[in-house]
């Protein structure tokens, strides 16, 4: 088996008097893609956002690509690529500037603009590239936030709730993308609440209630009627 | 068996109602538009909890505390020679300037501020009148409004005296308070609802050409002063001595008749609300769909930065009108009073400070829900804080630039101790708004949608105590300028320093604050959410 690109220990987050993730554990190796399964309010995204660096975790250990997200968070940041749960765009700018702006900030060699491009046309947001975002549909966010996540070829994708809202095209281009970074030897991390799809695109699956971890175990056991049951019986 | 009509058979259209129907169904939506402000009212101040409530609770104590004072102790100071008589003279013209102020900020923020934020309102059968009656209520948290009312009832008392008769005389200036209130929201809504139809942006750039172009042509021929003493406001000053004479039946004439002319514009701004409504925002719809040409690839980090965080403000069409009205307004009072170099120090504090009341006390929740992604992206968050810092300066340096040009063409010969005096006091508050705009924005950031021009970037009680205290620093400080305009430019250069220094320390412990993942990913957190 591959080492571990994400490698998270006994993880604490607490805001407030509230413990948002309660010492979860998990790993995800590179050329894979791991699902977090759970439902609102169990931690998903709090885990997703320590791992983008943009939450600080209140304990454990924390390393992604061999860097502690405590010590090097910069150099985490430049590793992964993350699509947000909510938004993820800059109301006033169009998506082009999201790309040039992170392609500055990332230091992609000349060339990324036929990458990017390639992918706008693949997420149905050609003729949308020079609009500013504030007037885009939920579903158009969402895609757009799973290019800015994936178009650098991060080592670590993030994607958070991909599939909210998002349309079948959409879905079915998002489903290729972590396809394609499973091939090119990424780790792949993707938060849902919609069991179908994250079976369909991760071949494991953590199912995390109240802020902790209750089940970790291939996806495909969670496929069909009795992986529905299975995963009902965990929520509660 | 019913049948379907033949094409030669009379289609029995609906029974139409009658007129008693619609007034019965106007009367009951009418109540029920009153009805919910309350309910939206009591929501809004839910989410003020714990200090923030008990701070609240001060400030509202505080505010009512000091109107009471406004109202009674000016009576109370000495009457010197005529001078009672002179401020009589000055109170119609002051009259007018609260329905002025008020009237052009309920314009620039498109109809006056929002009771419920639209983003959370858009789930709830909020009718047009609610929301007319909420911007009304809302509308007196402005320290604009509030500041000017109370030199009014000061200067009102002051000339009424020690009487008894001081709340009768009082209670027409309320009256009026009331009514230029609701005036200054109807003709609002209608500015707004020319603005949302055909060629409605260029009618209402025109119509503000020519009344600006009107306004010179009275100040150049010294028909201002004339014309402000026919105001009609004069009714409510003779208000004023009729009950401070106790009599009492012209007093209540015109007590009847301004609380009229008050409750005819509450009526008449609900309608215009209503006709607003259906109409779409077209700038705003407009700026949401045209395209950018796309520019070169950034050369640096900076520059990448600087582009988004640019791109925030300038493409905003609230926030253009906003630095618009500040960038010009303040300049035409200036040329319109002929302020000298002395009072033009005061000028760049209150443009900077409206422009920070703007966006800049939230800088970050002009990233919206792109901050999350924003602050995943590798960059030090210190060139990410000398970013916004930059912007923000620059934006309110550009509309303290245009307001001075204008000033400075009637206050009188520039010396260069004068002109050095006003460029520093311009620079220094500009660097002590950003400052602590910048450290409020680390502190306490709220999420906010600005896309509404009608959404502030806290809220209005927040605002009011924002302004507030941003007034008084940079109103003093612009004293001190004021004082440094008859002394050699030296003097300017030198009193500046230990300002700069002052607000670059504050600056360089904001940055500290940001730099702190826990402290930046709460900003982050809250103005994503």
């Amino acid at each position: 088996m591959n080492a571990p690109l994400v490698q998270v220990n006994a993880l604490w987050v607490r805001f407030g008097p509230v413990d948002a993730v309660r010492g979860i554990d998990l790993s995800v190796p590179a050329g894979t893609a791991t699902a977090l399964l759970g439902r609102n309010g169990a931690g998903k995204s709090t885990t997703m956002r320590v791992l983008a660096g943009v939450i600080p975790p209140t304990g454990g250990v924390v390393t992604v690509d061999g860097k502690d997200i405590r010590d090097d968070t910069l150099g985490v940041k430049r590793v992964i690529g993350y699509c947000p749960d909510v938004g993820g765009l800059v109301p006033r700018a169009t998506p082009w500037e999201h790309l040039q702006l992170a392609a500055r900030l990332r230091r992609l060699d000349h060339g990324w603009e036929e990458r990017a491009r390639e992918m706008l046309e693949r997420f149905d947001l050609g003729a949308a590239t020079h609009r500013v975002t504030s007037g885009f549909s939920h579903g158009m966010g969402r895609r757009m936030s799973v290019i800015l996540a994936a178009f650098h070829r991060p080592r670590v994708l993030l994607l958070d709730e991909p599939f909210d809202g998002v349309d079948p095209l959409g879905v079915e281009a998002t489903m290729e993308v972590i396809a394609d970074a499973r091939a090119e030897g990424s780790a792949v991390l993707v938060s849902t609440h919609l069991r179908e799809l994250a079976v369909e695109a991760c071949q494991d699956a953590i199912v995390l209630r109240g802020g902790q971890a209750v089940a970790a175990l291939p996806a495909h056991e969670m496929a069909g009627e009795a992986g529905a049951g299975a995963y009902r019986a965990l929520l509660d | 068996m019913p049948t379907a009509l033949s094409s030669t058979d009379t289609t029995p259209g609906p029974a139409r109602p009658g007129i008693g129907d619609v007034l019965r169904g106007w009367r009951a939506e009418t109540r029920r538009a009153v009805g919910d402000v309350g309910p939206l009212l009591r929501f809004r101040s839910s989410g003020v909890r714990g200090r923030s409530r008990t701070t609240l609770i001060l400030a509202l104590a505080f505010l009512l505390a000091f109107t009471v004072i406004a109202c009674w102790l000016p009576a109370y100071l000495p009457e010197g020679d005529e001078r009672r008589s002179d401020v009589l003279l000055l109170l119609p013209s002051a009259y007018i300037g609260v329905l002025v102020i008020s009237m052009i900020s309920a314009a620039a923020s498109g109809g006056g501020r929002e009771l419920l934020p639209r983003d959370q309102g858009v789930a709830y059968p909020v009718s047009p009148t609610t929301d007319h009656l909420g911007a009304l209520l809302m509308a007196p948290l402005n320290i604009a409004w509030i500041v000017q009312s109370w030199t009014l009832l000061g200067a009102s008392a002051y000339v009424v005296g020690p009487r008894w008769t001081l709340p009768l005389a009082l209670l027409p200036v309320f009256l009026w308070l009331f009514a230029a209130t609701a005036i200054a929201q109807a003709l609002a809504w209608f500015v707004e609802w020319v603005r949302r139809g055909a060629f409605g942006v260029l009618t209402v750039r025109l119509l503000t050409i020519f009344m600006g172009l009107v306004l010179a042509i009275l100040i150049v021929t010294d028909e201002l002063v004339p014309l402000l003493d026919e105001s009609p406001t004069l009714t409510v000053a003779l208000g004023l001595l009729y009950g401070s004479e106790a009599q009492m039946l012209p007093w209540l004439r015109v007590v009847l008749g301004i609380a009229a002319v008050g409750l005819v514009a509450v009526v008449g701004g609900a309608l215009t609300a209503g006709a607003v409504v259906r109409r779409p925002p077209r700038d705003e719809l407009r700026e949401e769909t045209s395209s950018r040409p796309p520019r070169a690839n950034p050369a640096s980090d900076l520059v990448a930065l600087l582009r988004t965080d640019r791109a925030a403000i300038w493409r905003s069409v609230p926030l253009r009108r906003g630095l618009a009205v500040l960038a010009l307004l303040p300049g035409l009072v200036a040329l319109a009073g002929g302020l000298d170099w002395v009072m033009l120090s005061i000028l760049p504090g209150l443009v900077a400070s409206g422009g920070a009341l703007l966006f800049g006390v939230n800088s970050w929740c002009l990233d919206g829900r792109g901050a999350l992604w924003r602050d995943s992206l590798p960059v030090n968050p210190r060139l990410a804080f000398t970013s916004r810092v930059m912007v923000l300066t620059e934006v309110l340096l550009v509309v303290t630039a245009l307001t001075l040009l204008m000033g400075a063409l009637r206050a009188g010969p520039p010396t260069t101790s004068r002109v050095v005096a006003v460029v520093t006091c311009a620079v220094v508050v500009t660097v002590q708004v950003v400052a602590t705009s910048l450290r409020w924005s680390v502190r306490s950031p709220y999420a906010v949608d600005m896309r509404s021009a009608r959404a502030t970037p806290a809220p209005p009680v927040v605002m009011v105590g924002y302004s507030a205290r941003l007034a008084l620093s940079t109103t003093l400080t612009g004293m001190v300028f004021g004082g440094a305009t008859f002394a050699p430019w030296q003097w300017s250069v030198m009193v500046a320093i230990p300002f700069l220094l002052f607000s670059s320390y504050k600056l360089v412990g904001t940055a500290g604050a940001w730099a702190l993942p826990a402290v930046r990913s709460r900003v982050v957190a809250v103005v994503a959410s």
